[in-house]
């Protein structure tokens, strides 16, 4: 399996790299803490399996796998699935609110245009 | 009911500048006794003024939510404003409030919640294209197999609801195509659905809420907000 440590080396320095810049954006509050766990969870799974090659080969041969590289994409696409219908769901719960957010505005901003008019007519009285 | 019901039509519009002065002089005039609410669907034309020039009230969305979104903000506004029924008339011309009377009676005499003008209970003139048809014929016959119930005219945006319904639906009604999966909900909620027959007019002006892609998602999405009305527990 030696053919297989250079695409250890730069999946593993990938992830530790994209591992460094979720972390960053939480920082700079540009990424909340909640989206960021999947992330950083999902970087380590690959650092891990990038780096230690007993493991990963373990783990192939436990799923049935054809070689080691597909296991580390898997896992990788399984993270990418995962993440989507997760974004799905927040996408939609998101639109749900805004949905609602709008309803209410108009009609608050109905109910103030109706109290202006009629507070201005006092006022002429 | 002991003092006469109060009943406002609510008018969904998105971009109706056109066909709205019709419309309004038309309940006007053949319906004297509602109240009407015009809800702005996040429109770019001058529907909002035009409302406001011809005196009546009007709720504005920011953004164009469509016309499930629109009805909804009617039905919190006729709950909030202590209206007794609600009804869902379309801006473009096609519905002929000559025959609000037929609709409400029903509702008015206890014997419904909620009241569909339909065009199909009886020949009535109205030739949909094919695609509409198959659509109606399968919806229909959702609706037959959920309820053993036949409504014919599924996508009829003319409908009548009394109080208690729009109390439910001022919190939970379809964003889109409140047609088949809403009626499933409507019964499932006990309330009882009649069909009146109506005569319906081509669009006046303006353009259709649906568009072609829309047309392609509707039976994917009302097969599956169907089958969710079915399964869901009524609230």
């Amino acid at each position: 399996m030696a053919f297989l440590s250079r695409t250890q080396i730069v999946v593993a320095v990938g992830a530790v790299l994209l591992a460094l810049y979720v972390l960053d954006l939480v920082r700079r509050r540009r990424l909340s803490e909640e989206y960021s766990l999947l992330w950083v969870l999902a970087t380590a799974v690959i650092a891990v399996l990038g780096f230690s090659t007993p493991l990963l080969v373990w783990i192939t041969n436990l799923l049935g796998m054809m070689g080691a590289a597909s296991t580390v994409f898997a896992f990788g696409l399984a993270f990418a699935v995962a993440m989507l219908l997760y974004l799905s769901i927040k996408l939609s719960r998101l639109g749900f609110e805004n949905h609602t957010l709008t309803r209410d505005l108009a009609l608050l901003r109905h109910e103030l245009d109706e109290l202006r008019t009629r507070t201005s007519g006092e006022e002429g009285k | 009911m002991t003092s006469p019901a109060r009943v406002l039509v609510i008018i969904p519009a998105h971009n109706e500048e056109d066909s709205l002065p019709g419309t309004l002089a038309e309940v006007r005039s053949k319906a004297p006794g509602v109240d009407i609410l015009i809800v702005d669907d996040g429109s770019r034309d001058g529907t909002s003024r035009i409302a406001r020039e011809h005196g009546i009230q009007v709720v504005r969305h920011p953004v164009n939510l469509g016309v499930g979104g629109a009805l909804q903000t009617g039905f919190r506004f006729a709950v909030e404003h202590g209206y007794d029924i609600g009804v869902q008339l379309d801006a473009d011309g096609q519905h002929d409030p000559a025959y609000l009377n037929v609709l409400l009676e029903p509702v008015l005499k206890g014997e419904c919640e909620v009241s569909i003008g339909s065009r199909y209970v009886t020949s009535t003139g109205y030739k949909a294209p094919l695609n509409r048809r198959l659509g109606m014929l399968l919806f229909s016959g959702v609706v037959k197999l959920a309820l053993g119930k036949t409504i014919t005219d599924t996508t009829s945006g003319f409908r009548a609801y009394a109080r208690p319904v729009m109390q439910v639906c001022q919190h939970d009604f379809p964003k889109d195509f409140p047609d088949a999966p809403l009626l499933i909900t409507f019964a499932r909620n006990g309330f009882r659905l009649v069909e009146v027959p109506v005569v319906m007019r081509e669009r006046v002006a303006g353009q259709s809420f649906y568009t072609l892609g829309k047309q392609l998602y509707y039976p994917y999405k009302n097969l599956l907000a169907s089958l969710m009305a079915l399964i869901r527990r009524p609230v």
